[in-house]
């Protein structure tokens, strides 16, 4: 019996039980359903998506999109989560592995401009298509940009008294807050190949009101 | 590369870029004492029968405005459904219902939700530029001048939420025509950051971004007061976010000096009034 449920590489197995494990199967179609919406979205936006077009892409039927997902919105939220689940993994990865803080901020900001260059399709799906598909995911992109505000509050840690005056309760956000703004309006315009680019200028942006601007410059353009 | 703000403003400049930078440009810094440019009556560069001009004593006025006027009325309406749903949700339906109007009246103002999005969009954004280049448009000193029209932008946007959540917060998740013009009007708002290239002592070697960054900041947290409905803790941002502006191209302290002063200053301005 050929069910569309089961990956290609399982299709060499006698039908019947496998004696896989539910769950196996399960996590498997809903990864396939995620990669498929996010092919989906990638090809028609995300208002044009069908569950269709999602079950198509997943090769997978309809009915089992509905065990996974209530709605096209339900099955978006599990791939937003899922792509900045991966972002995040990478930032924090790169950020942890310099000693001094402002090197792990270049470096933190370097993996994701890397991370969105090399997935321009990803990059769209969670900072342009996700301002479409409805409140619960506005509110996981607003968290997830305040969710950055911490890397740089770390930069506060043994400042001068008279630094640590020129900073205010909202710097920290409003930084954040930048950054992502040039970030956006690029992949916004599908200019994803000049990401990369901003990374001395993000630096510079981010480490000066820590640094000030003459050390801030210097780590900006190094290597 | 260092940007010299040219005195004439070049054509390709959209209709708020022109607004904006034309009166604000630099006569000198820094200024001995307060010199006010001769009382034309009406902002230099706006012709009197400009319909452009901004109407005197805005705030007050629009209310009444509202009242009479049907297409703003219905603008209004689709700000108050907007803020309350999010663009997606809101159907012609219910902005007739709040605006009190026919549906056949929706239609003869405009041809589609899209279309009466961009309207309020465009109104919201013209309504808050002018009220920036009114309060702005006078000072001499870049400084203070950035610091009276940020004021003013609070100012529009604690009193009229809805509207500046438009522009500000439900631009990006609307039609295409929404997004092009909040880009446009980011790039007017760069430009106006950008004169202080001239008046900083390393205006040169300043990040090139910088201004897009600086907006971008100050506009993620306007946003996130916007989308906690909170517009009355706006206002109070006003030190901080001078502050921050200010910084790169002053230095701390200078920017802190300005931002201090700016109680003093709007004191001073209210009691003449």
């Amino acid at each position: 019996m050929n069910s569309p449920e089961y990956p290609p590489e399982l299709a060499r197995l006698p039908p019947g039980r496998h004696g896989l494990p539910r769950e196996f199967v399960a996590r498997n179609q809903r990864e396939r359903l995620i990669a498929g919406l996010a092919e989906a979205v990638a090809e028609n936006g995300y208002a044009g998506t069908t569950i269709a077009h999602i079950t198509r892409h997943a090769a997978v039927s309809r009915r089992t999109f509905y065990e996974h997902f209530g709605s096209k919105d339900e099955c978006f939220v599990a791939a937003y989560d899922t792509v900045m689940a991966e972002l995040r993994r990478r930032v924090d990865q790169a950020f942890n592995e310099e000693d001094e803080w402002p090197q792990a901020v270049r470096a933190g900001i370097a993996a994701m401009l890397e991370f969105l260059t090399a997935e321009p399709h990803l990059a769209r799906l969670s900072m342009v298509e996700a301002l479409v598909a409805g409140p619960v995911v506005i509110e996981r992109y607003d968290a997830a940009i305040q969710g950055l505000v911490p890397y740089f509050e770390a930069g506060r840690k043994g400042r001068s008294a008279k630094v640590l005056a020129g900073l205010s309760p909202s710097t920290e956000e409003a930084l954040v807050g930048g950054m992502v703004s040039l970030i956006s309006r690029r992949i916004f315009a599908d200019r994803t190949e000049e990401l990369e680019s901003l990374l001395p200028d993000l630096v510079e942006f981010a480490l000066t009101p820590y640094l000030g601007s003459a050390e801030a410059a210097q780590v900006a353009k190094s290597a | 590369m260092r940007s010299r703000f040219p005195v004439k403003v070049p054509a390709r400049f959209n209709l708020i870029e022109k607004m904006v930078c034309l009166s604000l440009v630099p006569k000198r810094y820094p200024v001995p004492g307060p010199t006010r440019s001769p009382d034309l009556g009406t902002l230099p560069f706006v012709a009197p029968k400009s319909t452009t001009r901004p109407l005197p004593g805005q705030h007050q006025l629009s209310r009444e405005f509202i009242a009479q006027h049907q297409r703003a009325r219905i603008v209004n309406a689709l700000a108050l459904e907007v803020s309350e749903k999010g663009y997606r949700a809101v159907t012609v339906a219910d902005i007739v219902k709040r605006a009190g109007i026919a549906r056949n009246t929706f239609y003869e103002n405009f041809g589609s939700k899209e279309e009466c999005f961009l309207a309020a969009q465009q109104f919201a954004m013209s309504a808050a530029l002018s009220r920036v280049v009114e309060a702005a448009g006078e000072i001499d000193e870049w400084p203070l001048r950035v610091e009276a029209g940020l004021a003013a932008f609070l100012r529009y946007v604690a009193e009229e939420p809805a509207l500046a959540r438009t522009c500000m917060v439900d631009a990006l998740a609307a039609a295409p025509s929404s997004v092009r013009f909040y880009e446009e009007s980011l790039q007017a708002f760069v430009s106006l950051f950008r004169l202080g290239r001239d008046v900083s002592p390393h205006g040169q070697e300043l990040p090139e971004t910088l201004e897009e960054a600086l907006i971008g900041g100050v506009f993620w947290i306007l946003y996130q007061r916007l989308v906690a409905a909170e517009p009355r803790g706006i206002e109070e941002l006003l030190p901080e976010l001078v502050e921050f502006a200010l910084t790169p191209y002053l230095g701390a302290e200078a920017a802190r000096a300005v931002a201090d002063e700016g109680g003093a200053a709007s004191a001073t301005a209210a009691s003449n009034e």
